[in-house]
Protein backbone atom coordinates (compact mmCIF):
# COMPACT_ATOMS: atom_id res chain seq x y z
CA UNK A 1 0.00 0.00 0.00
CA UNK A 2 2.79 2.37 0.95
CA UNK A 3 4.66 1.85 -2.35
CA UNK A 4 1.52 2.48 -4.34
CA UNK A 5 1.03 5.80 -2.51
CA UNK A 6 4.62 6.79 -3.23
CA UNK A 7 4.27 6.08 -6.96
CA UNK A 8 1.11 8.06 -7.28
CA UNK A 9 2.67 11.02 -5.42
CA UNK A 10 5.73 11.02 -7.68
CA UNK A 11 3.63 10.94 -10.81
CA UNK A 12 1.63 13.94 -9.56
CA UNK A 13 4.82 15.93 -8.89
CA UNK A 14 6.13 15.07 -12.37
CA UNK A 15 2.93 16.19 -13.94
CA UNK A 16 2.93 19.52 -12.18
CA UNK A 17 6.60 20.09 -13.08
CA UNK A 18 5.97 19.38 -16.73
CA UNK A 19 3.12 21.82 -16.69
CA UNK A 20 5.24 24.53 -15.12
CA UNK A 21 8.05 23.95 -17.61
CA UNK A 22 5.71 24.33 -20.51
CA UNK A 23 4.33 27.57 -19.13
CA UNK A 24 7.73 29.07 -18.32
CA UNK A 25 9.23 28.25 -21.74
CA UNK A 26 7.82 31.44 -23.13
CA UNK A 27 9.41 33.69 -20.55
CA UNK A 28 12.87 32.07 -20.62
CA UNK A 29 14.62 33.89 -23.44
CA UNK A 30 18.25 33.29 -22.52
CA UNK A 31 18.40 29.53 -22.33
CA UNK A 32 18.24 26.97 -25.10
CA UNK A 33 16.57 24.53 -22.77
CA UNK A 34 13.57 25.21 -20.72
CA UNK A 35 14.20 25.82 -17.06
CA UNK A 36 13.05 23.48 -14.34
CA UNK A 37 10.69 25.38 -12.18
CA UNK A 38 9.96 24.31 -8.68
CA UNK A 39 6.95 26.18 -7.37
CA UNK A 40 7.79 28.45 -4.48
CA UNK A 41 11.54 27.88 -4.86
CA UNK A 42 12.87 29.80 -7.83
CA UNK A 43 12.00 33.08 -9.37
CA UNK A 44 10.12 32.75 -12.66
CA UNK A 45 10.86 36.23 -13.98
CA UNK A 46 8.28 38.72 -15.08
CA UNK A 47 4.76 37.43 -14.91
CA UNK A 48 2.59 37.97 -17.94
CA UNK A 49 0.78 41.22 -17.48
CA UNK A 50 -2.94 41.15 -17.96
CA UNK A 51 -3.90 43.30 -20.81
CA UNK A 52 -6.06 46.18 -19.73
CA UNK A 53 -8.27 47.86 -22.16
CA UNK A 54 -7.42 51.53 -22.32
CA UNK A 55 -10.20 53.86 -21.19
CA UNK A 56 -12.00 55.16 -24.22
CA UNK A 57 -12.04 58.93 -24.48
CA UNK A 58 -15.51 60.22 -23.65
CA UNK A 59 -16.94 63.66 -24.21
CA UNK A 60 -17.96 65.19 -20.86
CA UNK A 61 -21.73 65.28 -20.30
CA UNK A 62 -23.55 68.09 -22.03
CA UNK A 63 -25.06 69.38 -18.80
CA UNK A 64 -21.59 70.52 -17.65
CA UNK A 65 -21.21 72.98 -20.51
CA UNK A 66 -24.73 74.42 -20.49
CA UNK A 67 -25.12 78.15 -19.93
CA UNK A 68 -27.73 79.18 -17.36
CA UNK A 69 -29.75 81.28 -19.84
CA UNK A 70 -29.87 78.69 -22.61
CA UNK A 71 -32.94 78.00 -24.72
CA UNK A 72 -34.23 74.70 -23.39
CA UNK A 73 -36.41 74.12 -26.46
CA UNK A 74 -33.30 73.65 -28.58
CA UNK A 75 -31.85 71.15 -26.12
CA UNK A 76 -35.01 69.07 -25.88
CA UNK A 77 -37.09 69.78 -29.00
CA UNK A 78 -39.33 66.71 -29.11
CA UNK A 79 -40.50 63.85 -26.94
CA UNK A 80 -37.55 61.68 -26.03
CA UNK A 81 -36.33 59.20 -23.48
CA UNK A 82 -34.70 60.77 -20.44
CA UNK A 83 -31.01 61.48 -21.02
CA UNK A 84 -29.10 62.05 -17.82
CA UNK A 85 -26.25 63.82 -19.61
CA UNK A 86 -28.55 66.47 -21.11
CA UNK A 87 -30.73 67.30 -18.12
CA UNK A 88 -29.03 69.72 -15.71
CA UNK A 89 -31.22 68.77 -12.76
CA UNK A 90 -30.21 66.78 -9.68
CA UNK A 91 -32.87 64.11 -10.12
CA UNK A 92 -33.10 60.85 -8.22
CA UNK A 93 -35.53 58.03 -8.70
CA UNK A 94 -35.96 54.74 -6.91
CA UNK A 95 -37.23 53.29 -3.70
CA UNK A 96 -34.59 52.49 -1.13
CA UNK A 97 -35.22 50.02 1.61
CA UNK A 98 -32.57 50.36 4.26
CA UNK A 99 -31.78 47.01 5.82
CA UNK A 100 -28.92 46.86 8.29
CA UNK A 101 -29.10 43.11 8.74
CA UNK A 102 -26.96 42.28 5.71
CA UNK A 103 -24.77 45.33 5.99
CA UNK A 104 -21.18 44.45 5.31
CA UNK A 105 -18.83 47.36 4.95
CA UNK A 106 -15.83 45.38 3.70
CA UNK A 107 -17.78 43.86 0.80
CA UNK A 108 -18.97 47.17 -0.50
CA UNK A 109 -15.66 48.95 -0.24
CA UNK A 110 -13.67 46.09 -1.71
CA UNK A 111 -15.74 45.61 -4.79
CA UNK A 112 -17.81 48.67 -5.41
CA UNK A 113 -16.18 51.51 -3.58
CA UNK A 114 -17.27 54.01 -6.21
CA UNK A 115 -20.88 52.92 -6.21
CA UNK A 116 -23.72 54.05 -4.02
CA UNK A 117 -25.33 50.82 -2.89
CA UNK A 118 -28.78 50.51 -1.43
CA UNK A 119 -27.32 50.21 2.02
CA UNK A 120 -26.25 53.82 1.80
CA UNK A 121 -29.92 54.73 1.99
CA UNK A 122 -29.87 57.15 -0.91
CA UNK A 123 -32.20 56.77 -3.91
CA UNK A 124 -30.24 56.15 -7.13
CA UNK A 125 -29.19 59.24 -9.03
CA UNK A 126 -29.89 60.03 -12.66
CA UNK A 127 -26.65 58.44 -14.01
CA UNK A 128 -27.45 55.00 -15.42
CA UNK A 129 -30.93 55.10 -13.93
CA UNK A 130 -33.25 52.88 -15.92
CA UNK A 131 -36.37 53.98 -14.04
CA UNK A 132 -36.01 57.52 -15.32
CA UNK A 133 -35.76 56.17 -18.86
CA UNK A 134 -38.94 54.15 -18.46
CA UNK A 135 -41.34 56.82 -17.32
CA UNK A 136 -42.75 59.36 -19.80
CA UNK A 137 -41.28 62.80 -19.25
CA UNK A 138 -42.63 66.24 -20.10
CA UNK A 139 -39.32 67.92 -20.81
CA UNK A 140 -40.59 68.63 -24.34
CA UNK A 141 -43.71 70.40 -23.06
CA UNK A 142 -42.37 73.29 -21.01
CA UNK A 143 -44.16 76.67 -21.23
CA UNK A 144 -41.61 77.85 -23.81
CA UNK A 145 -42.31 74.81 -25.97
CA UNK A 146 -46.05 75.48 -25.83
CA UNK A 147 -45.48 79.10 -26.81
CA UNK A 148 -43.51 77.95 -29.84
CA UNK A 149 -46.20 75.45 -30.76
CA UNK A 150 -48.88 78.14 -30.53
CA UNK A 151 -46.84 80.55 -32.65
CA UNK A 152 -46.36 77.88 -35.31
CA UNK A 153 -50.05 76.93 -35.31
CA UNK A 154 -51.34 80.49 -35.38
CA UNK A 155 -51.18 80.87 -39.15
CA UNK A 156 -53.48 77.88 -39.59
CA UNK A 157 -56.11 79.28 -37.22
CA UNK A 158 -59.26 81.07 -38.45
CA UNK A 159 -61.58 83.55 -36.77
CA UNK A 160 -64.37 82.14 -34.63
CA UNK A 161 -67.61 82.57 -36.63
CA UNK A 162 -69.80 85.47 -35.57
CA UNK A 163 -73.08 84.69 -33.88
CA UNK A 164 -71.79 81.50 -32.29
CA UNK A 165 -70.36 83.04 -29.16
CA UNK A 166 -72.29 80.98 -26.65
CA UNK A 167 -73.30 77.34 -26.37
CA UNK A 168 -76.99 78.30 -26.60
CA UNK A 169 -76.43 80.03 -29.93
CA UNK A 170 -74.45 77.06 -31.25
CA UNK A 171 -77.26 74.72 -30.21
CA UNK A 172 -79.83 76.94 -31.86
CA UNK A 173 -78.07 77.04 -35.22
CA UNK A 174 -76.74 73.49 -35.15
CA UNK A 175 -79.39 71.45 -33.33
CA UNK A 176 -78.12 68.04 -34.48
CA UNK A 177 -75.34 66.71 -32.28
CA UNK A 178 -73.20 63.89 -33.69
CA UNK A 179 -70.95 62.00 -31.27
CA UNK A 180 -68.35 59.51 -32.43
CA UNK A 181 -65.04 58.28 -31.04
CA UNK A 182 -61.66 57.62 -32.58
CA UNK A 183 -59.43 55.05 -30.95
CA UNK A 184 -55.72 55.74 -31.16
CA UNK A 185 -53.63 52.68 -30.46
CA UNK A 186 -49.97 51.86 -30.98
CA UNK A 187 -50.48 48.40 -32.39
CA UNK A 188 -50.14 47.00 -35.88
CA UNK A 189 -53.56 48.02 -37.16
CA UNK A 190 -55.18 51.44 -36.88
CA UNK A 191 -58.66 49.98 -37.31
CA UNK A 192 -60.84 49.58 -34.28
CA UNK A 193 -64.34 48.07 -34.39
CA UNK A 194 -65.51 50.39 -31.61
CA UNK A 195 -64.89 53.45 -33.79
CA UNK A 196 -67.84 52.66 -36.07
CA UNK A 197 -70.47 53.65 -33.50
CA UNK A 198 -72.17 57.00 -34.09
CA UNK A 199 -74.60 58.67 -31.72
CA UNK A 200 -76.96 61.36 -33.06
CA UNK A 201 -78.80 63.60 -30.62
CA UNK A 202 -81.45 66.20 -31.31
CA UNK A 203 -83.97 68.05 -29.18
CA UNK A 204 -87.48 67.67 -30.56
CA UNK A 205 -88.26 71.31 -29.79
CA UNK A 206 -85.80 72.31 -32.53
CA UNK A 207 -87.81 70.35 -35.14
CA UNK A 208 -90.80 71.92 -36.84
CA UNK A 209 -93.53 69.57 -35.60
CA UNK A 210 -97.17 70.14 -34.70
CA UNK A 211 -98.86 68.22 -31.90
CA UNK A 212 -99.95 65.41 -34.21
CA UNK A 213 -96.53 65.08 -35.87
CA UNK A 214 -94.74 65.22 -32.53
CA UNK A 215 -97.02 62.56 -31.10
CA UNK A 216 -96.36 60.35 -34.10
CA UNK A 217 -92.62 61.03 -33.97
CA UNK A 218 -92.43 59.98 -30.34
CA UNK A 219 -94.41 56.82 -31.06
CA UNK A 220 -92.07 55.93 -33.94
CA UNK A 221 -88.83 56.37 -32.01
CA UNK A 222 -90.03 54.52 -28.92
CA UNK A 223 -87.61 54.52 -25.98
CA UNK A 224 -85.00 56.53 -27.87
CA UNK A 225 -86.89 59.63 -26.77
CA UNK A 226 -86.26 61.05 -23.34
CA UNK A 227 -89.46 62.72 -22.16
CA UNK A 228 -87.73 64.59 -19.34
CA UNK A 229 -85.24 66.42 -21.55
CA UNK A 230 -87.18 66.19 -24.83
CA UNK A 231 -84.11 64.72 -26.48
CA UNK A 232 -83.93 62.04 -29.14
CA UNK A 233 -80.86 59.78 -29.11
CA UNK A 234 -80.06 57.48 -32.01
CA UNK A 235 -77.27 54.95 -31.41
CA UNK A 236 -76.06 53.65 -34.76
CA UNK A 237 -73.69 50.70 -35.02
CA UNK A 238 -75.15 48.31 -37.55
CA UNK A 239 -72.91 49.28 -40.47
CA UNK A 240 -69.19 48.41 -40.49
CA UNK A 241 -67.89 51.95 -41.10
CA UNK A 242 -68.40 55.21 -39.25
CA UNK A 243 -69.37 57.13 -42.39
CA UNK A 244 -72.04 54.59 -43.26
CA UNK A 245 -73.51 54.73 -39.76
CA UNK A 246 -73.55 58.54 -39.83
CA UNK A 247 -75.26 58.65 -43.22
CA UNK A 248 -77.79 56.07 -42.11
CA UNK A 249 -78.51 58.13 -38.99
CA UNK A 250 -79.17 61.28 -41.01
CA UNK A 251 -81.38 59.33 -43.40
CA UNK A 252 -83.28 57.85 -40.45
CA UNK A 253 -83.83 61.30 -38.96
CA UNK A 254 -85.25 62.74 -42.19
CA UNK A 255 -87.41 59.67 -42.74
CA UNK A 256 -88.82 59.98 -39.23
CA UNK A 257 -89.56 63.66 -39.77
CA UNK A 258 -91.35 63.08 -43.09
CA UNK A 259 -93.25 60.09 -41.76
CA UNK A 260 -94.47 61.93 -38.69
CA UNK A 261 -96.01 64.68 -40.83
CA UNK A 262 -98.10 62.18 -42.81
CA UNK A 263 -101.71 61.73 -41.77
CA UNK A 264 -103.23 58.43 -42.73
CA UNK A 265 -106.91 58.05 -43.64
CA UNK A 266 -107.75 56.03 -40.56
CA UNK A 267 -106.38 58.68 -38.24
CA UNK A 268 -109.50 60.86 -38.75
CA UNK A 269 -111.61 58.09 -37.23
CA UNK A 270 -110.00 58.66 -33.86
CA UNK A 271 -112.56 59.70 -31.23
CA UNK A 272 -112.25 61.13 -27.72
CA UNK A 273 -112.38 57.59 -26.33
CA UNK A 274 -109.33 56.61 -28.42
CA UNK A 275 -107.18 59.42 -27.06
CA UNK A 276 -104.34 58.36 -24.81
CA UNK A 277 -104.49 61.60 -22.86
CA UNK A 278 -106.93 64.37 -22.06
CA UNK A 279 -107.13 66.97 -24.84
CA UNK A 280 -108.99 70.08 -23.83
CA UNK A 281 -110.06 71.07 -27.33
CA UNK A 282 -111.83 67.76 -27.86
CA UNK A 283 -113.75 67.74 -24.62
CA UNK A 284 -116.82 69.24 -23.00
CA UNK A 285 -114.73 71.79 -21.18
CA UNK A 286 -114.12 73.71 -24.42
CA UNK A 287 -117.79 73.91 -25.24
CA UNK A 288 -118.61 75.09 -21.76
CA UNK A 289 -115.92 77.75 -21.89
CA UNK A 290 -117.25 78.98 -25.23
CA UNK A 291 -120.77 79.21 -23.82
CA UNK A 292 -119.60 81.08 -20.75
CA UNK A 293 -117.61 83.60 -22.78
CA UNK A 294 -120.62 84.21 -25.02
CA UNK A 295 -122.80 84.82 -21.96
CA UNK A 296 -120.18 87.22 -20.63
CA UNK A 297 -120.10 89.10 -23.94
CA UNK A 298 -123.88 89.56 -23.81
CA UNK A 299 -123.77 90.61 -20.19
CA UNK A 300 -121.19 93.27 -21.03
CA UNK A 301 -123.89 95.26 -22.84
CA UNK A 302 -125.30 96.00 -19.43
CA UNK A 303 -123.01 98.73 -17.96
CA UNK A 304 -123.61 97.57 -14.38
CA UNK A 305 -122.02 94.17 -15.19
CA UNK A 306 -118.28 93.83 -14.90
CA UNK A 307 -116.67 91.34 -17.27
CA UNK A 308 -112.97 90.54 -17.88
CA UNK A 309 -111.32 92.76 -20.47
CA UNK A 310 -110.08 90.02 -22.79
CA UNK A 311 -113.66 88.97 -23.63
CA UNK A 312 -114.34 92.35 -25.20
CA UNK A 313 -110.97 92.92 -26.81
CA UNK A 314 -110.63 89.92 -29.10
CA UNK A 315 -113.11 88.35 -31.46
CA UNK A 316 -111.84 84.79 -31.10
CA UNK A 317 -112.01 84.48 -27.33
CA UNK A 318 -110.77 80.87 -27.20
CA UNK A 319 -107.39 81.87 -28.63
CA UNK A 320 -106.71 84.47 -25.95
CA UNK A 321 -104.11 83.99 -23.29
CA UNK A 322 -106.33 83.49 -20.20
CA UNK A 323 -108.38 80.78 -21.94
CA UNK A 324 -105.30 78.97 -23.26
CA UNK A 325 -103.71 79.05 -19.84
CA UNK A 326 -106.92 77.72 -18.34
CA UNK A 327 -106.92 74.94 -20.95
CA UNK A 328 -103.34 74.04 -20.04
CA UNK A 329 -104.27 73.95 -16.34
CA UNK A 330 -107.20 71.60 -17.03
CA UNK A 331 -105.02 69.32 -19.17
CA UNK A 332 -102.40 69.29 -16.45
CA UNK A 333 -105.01 68.34 -13.88
CA UNK A 334 -106.15 65.38 -15.98
CA UNK A 335 -102.88 64.18 -17.43
CA UNK A 336 -100.41 64.73 -14.61
CA UNK A 337 -102.79 64.24 -11.72
CA UNK A 338 -104.22 66.21 -8.85
CA UNK A 339 -101.78 67.71 -6.44
CA UNK A 340 -101.47 70.94 -4.51
CA UNK A 341 -99.56 72.68 -7.27
CA UNK A 342 -101.92 71.77 -10.12
CA UNK A 343 -105.03 72.56 -8.08
CA UNK A 344 -103.63 75.94 -7.09
CA UNK A 345 -102.81 76.65 -10.72
CA UNK A 346 -106.33 75.63 -11.81
CA UNK A 347 -107.85 77.92 -9.22
CA UNK A 348 -105.76 80.87 -10.34
CA UNK A 349 -106.58 80.32 -14.02
CA UNK A 350 -110.33 80.03 -13.35
CA UNK A 351 -110.25 83.28 -11.40
CA UNK A 352 -108.32 84.99 -14.17
CA UNK A 353 -110.71 83.74 -16.84
CA UNK A 354 -114.04 84.44 -15.13
CA UNK A 355 -113.52 87.43 -12.84
CA UNK A 356 -112.93 91.01 -13.82
CA UNK A 357 -109.66 92.36 -12.51
CA UNK B 1 -56.46 15.61 12.42
CA UNK B 2 -55.01 12.48 14.02
CA UNK B 3 -55.70 13.99 17.40
CA UNK B 4 -59.28 14.57 16.39
CA UNK B 5 -59.64 10.97 15.19
CA UNK B 6 -58.13 9.61 18.37
CA UNK B 7 -60.66 11.62 20.32
CA UNK B 8 -63.47 10.20 18.26
CA UNK B 9 -62.18 6.66 18.75
CA UNK B 10 -62.17 6.85 22.55
CA UNK B 11 -63.92 4.09 24.51
CA UNK B 12 -67.65 4.40 25.10
CA UNK B 13 -67.22 5.47 28.70
CA UNK B 14 -65.16 8.52 27.76
CA UNK B 15 -67.12 9.55 24.67
CA UNK B 16 -69.04 12.29 26.43
CA UNK B 17 -65.93 13.94 27.79
CA UNK B 18 -64.22 13.83 24.37
CA UNK B 19 -67.09 15.57 22.60
CA UNK B 20 -67.12 18.24 25.26
CA UNK B 21 -63.43 18.75 24.64
CA UNK B 22 -64.01 18.96 20.89
CA UNK B 23 -66.73 21.54 21.27
CA UNK B 24 -64.60 23.66 23.50
CA UNK B 25 -61.58 23.55 21.20
CA UNK B 26 -63.46 23.99 17.95
CA UNK B 27 -62.06 23.46 14.47
CA UNK B 28 -60.14 26.20 12.75
CA UNK B 29 -59.79 26.23 8.97
CA UNK B 30 -58.25 28.70 6.57
CA UNK B 31 -57.83 28.69 2.79
CA UNK B 32 -54.49 27.58 1.38
CA UNK B 33 -52.52 30.50 -0.02
CA UNK B 34 -50.99 28.93 -3.12
CA UNK B 35 -48.82 31.81 -4.14
CA UNK B 36 -45.42 31.53 -5.70
CA UNK B 37 -43.15 33.87 -3.81
CA UNK B 38 -39.92 32.68 -5.38
CA UNK B 39 -40.40 33.43 -9.06
CA UNK B 40 -38.24 36.25 -10.38
CA UNK B 41 -36.42 36.69 -7.10
CA UNK B 42 -32.66 36.28 -7.02
CA UNK B 43 -31.15 34.20 -4.25
CA UNK B 44 -28.57 35.89 -2.08
CA UNK B 45 -24.98 34.68 -2.26
CA UNK B 46 -22.91 33.36 0.65
CA UNK B 47 -20.66 36.41 0.80
CA UNK B 48 -23.50 38.83 0.12
CA UNK B 49 -21.55 40.28 -2.79
CA UNK B 50 -23.78 39.48 -5.76
CA UNK B 51 -24.39 42.78 -7.51
CA UNK B 52 -27.96 43.55 -8.53
CA UNK B 53 -29.30 46.41 -10.60
CA UNK B 54 -32.30 48.36 -9.35
CA UNK B 55 -34.47 46.41 -11.77
CA UNK B 56 -33.28 43.07 -10.42
CA UNK B 57 -33.43 44.17 -6.81
CA UNK B 58 -37.15 44.96 -6.96
CA UNK B 59 -39.21 41.80 -6.75
CA UNK B 60 -41.90 41.08 -9.37
CA UNK B 61 -44.80 42.08 -7.13
CA UNK B 62 -43.26 45.56 -6.91
CA UNK B 63 -43.89 46.27 -10.59
CA UNK B 64 -46.00 49.40 -10.69
CA UNK B 65 -45.02 50.23 -7.10
CA UNK B 66 -41.27 50.75 -6.90
CA UNK B 67 -40.34 49.98 -10.48
CA UNK B 68 -42.12 50.63 -13.76
CA UNK B 69 -42.98 48.34 -16.63
CA UNK B 70 -40.44 47.45 -19.33
CA UNK B 71 -43.04 47.50 -22.11
CA UNK B 72 -45.09 50.64 -22.55
CA UNK B 73 -47.96 50.29 -24.99
CA UNK B 74 -51.70 50.80 -25.20
CA UNK B 75 -52.54 47.11 -25.28
CA UNK B 76 -51.27 46.95 -21.69
CA UNK B 77 -54.08 49.26 -20.56
CA UNK B 78 -57.14 47.93 -18.77
CA UNK B 79 -59.80 46.64 -21.13
CA UNK B 80 -57.63 47.02 -24.22
CA UNK B 81 -57.33 43.48 -25.45
CA UNK B 82 -56.91 44.24 -29.14
CA UNK B 83 -53.51 43.21 -30.53
CA UNK B 84 -52.04 42.64 -27.07
CA UNK B 85 -50.85 39.15 -28.03
CA UNK B 86 -49.15 40.39 -31.19
CA UNK B 87 -47.54 43.28 -29.31
CA UNK B 88 -46.20 40.97 -26.61
CA UNK B 89 -44.78 38.60 -29.18
CA UNK B 90 -43.08 41.47 -30.98
CA UNK B 91 -41.60 42.71 -27.72
CA UNK B 92 -40.24 39.24 -27.09
CA UNK B 93 -38.66 39.19 -30.52
CA UNK B 94 -37.13 42.65 -30.12
CA UNK B 95 -35.60 41.65 -26.77
CA UNK B 96 -34.11 38.50 -28.28
CA UNK B 97 -32.73 40.52 -31.18
CA UNK B 98 -31.17 43.08 -28.86
CA UNK B 99 -29.65 40.34 -26.74
CA UNK B 100 -27.96 38.93 -29.82
CA UNK B 101 -26.97 42.17 -31.49
CA UNK B 102 -25.70 43.97 -28.41
CA UNK B 103 -24.26 40.83 -26.90
CA UNK B 104 -22.27 41.55 -23.74
CA UNK B 105 -22.84 45.32 -24.04
CA UNK B 106 -26.30 45.44 -22.55
CA UNK B 107 -26.08 46.75 -19.00
CA UNK B 108 -29.81 46.86 -18.43
CA UNK B 109 -33.12 45.44 -19.56
CA UNK B 110 -34.49 46.60 -22.90
CA UNK B 111 -37.37 49.06 -22.59
CA UNK B 112 -39.83 49.10 -25.46
CA UNK B 113 -42.13 52.08 -25.78
CA UNK B 114 -44.64 52.50 -28.57
CA UNK B 115 -46.11 55.71 -29.90
CA UNK B 116 -48.58 55.25 -32.78
CA UNK B 117 -46.62 53.10 -35.24
CA UNK B 118 -43.20 54.03 -33.89
CA UNK B 119 -41.37 51.57 -31.66
CA UNK B 120 -38.80 53.15 -29.35
CA UNK B 121 -36.19 50.78 -28.01
CA UNK B 122 -34.14 52.20 -25.17
CA UNK B 123 -31.53 50.61 -22.97
CA UNK B 124 -28.23 51.23 -21.22
CA UNK B 125 -25.05 49.89 -22.80
CA UNK B 126 -21.58 49.48 -21.39
CA UNK B 127 -18.95 51.72 -22.93
CA UNK B 128 -16.82 48.90 -24.35
CA UNK B 129 -16.77 50.10 -27.93
CA UNK B 130 -15.81 53.38 -29.43
CA UNK B 131 -18.48 55.75 -30.63
CA UNK B 132 -18.14 54.72 -34.26
CA UNK B 133 -18.97 51.11 -33.54
CA UNK B 134 -21.87 52.15 -31.36
CA UNK B 135 -23.31 54.24 -34.16
CA UNK B 136 -22.96 51.30 -36.51
CA UNK B 137 -24.83 49.01 -34.13
CA UNK B 138 -27.57 51.60 -33.61
CA UNK B 139 -28.04 51.97 -37.36
CA UNK B 140 -27.92 48.23 -37.86
CA UNK B 141 -30.54 47.62 -35.17
CA UNK B 142 -32.85 50.31 -36.50
CA UNK B 143 -32.53 49.11 -40.09
CA UNK B 144 -32.97 45.43 -39.34
CA UNK B 145 -35.86 45.84 -36.93
CA UNK B 146 -37.73 48.25 -39.19
CA UNK B 147 -37.32 45.85 -42.09
CA UNK B 148 -38.60 42.94 -40.03
CA UNK B 149 -41.40 44.75 -38.19
CA UNK B 150 -42.26 47.02 -41.15
CA UNK B 151 -42.46 50.26 -39.19
CA UNK B 152 -40.06 52.92 -37.92
CA UNK B 153 -37.85 51.87 -35.01
CA UNK B 154 -35.89 54.30 -32.90
CA UNK B 155 -33.00 53.29 -30.70
CA UNK B 156 -32.45 55.66 -27.79
CA UNK B 157 -29.49 54.32 -25.91
CA UNK B 158 -27.35 55.62 -23.11
CA UNK B 159 -24.00 54.39 -21.97
CA UNK B 160 -22.39 53.78 -18.63
CA UNK B 161 -18.68 53.46 -18.05
CA UNK B 162 -18.93 49.89 -16.80
CA UNK B 163 -21.65 47.48 -15.86
CA UNK B 164 -20.97 47.74 -12.16
CA UNK B 165 -22.07 51.38 -12.26
CA UNK B 166 -25.56 49.96 -12.49
CA UNK B 167 -25.20 48.18 -9.15
CA UNK B 168 -27.88 49.08 -6.70
CA UNK B 169 -27.56 46.41 -4.11
CA UNK B 170 -25.39 43.50 -3.07
CA UNK B 171 -27.04 40.34 -1.88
Amino acid sequence: MASADQISHESMVNQSLRFKMARSSVSCKYSEFSMVVIPGHNHTGDSVERRRRPELPVIPPREKSMPIDQDWTTVWPTASTFKWSAVPLPIRQGRVFVCFKNFSESNIFNYFHSQKAEQDGIPPGKYGNLELMKIPNFLHLTPNHIKKHCAALKEFCTEWPEGLETDEKCKKHFPVEVISSDYIVDSISLRDPRARTVCIKINLSSLDLDSHAKDKFIRLVGDRYNADTGELTLELDRCPMKKQNHDYGIYLLSALFKESWKTEGWESEKTVDDMEMYVWSMNESKKNTQQITEVMKKAAENPSCKVPEYVLKSENVLETEPVQEYAAAVEDLHNVGEDLHSLEKYKEQVKKMLLAQ
Amino acid sequence: MSRLLSMLQTPVGHAEASWALLLRRGIYTSPVAQKNIRAGQIKSSINANLPLTYEQAQKPHKIGVTKAWNSWNTSNLTGETKDSAATTLEDLFIRQFMKGTWHNYLASEVIIKRRLNVVIVSFIAERQLNARNFYFLVGYTEEMLSTILKRPIKVELQTVRRKRDMTFKLI
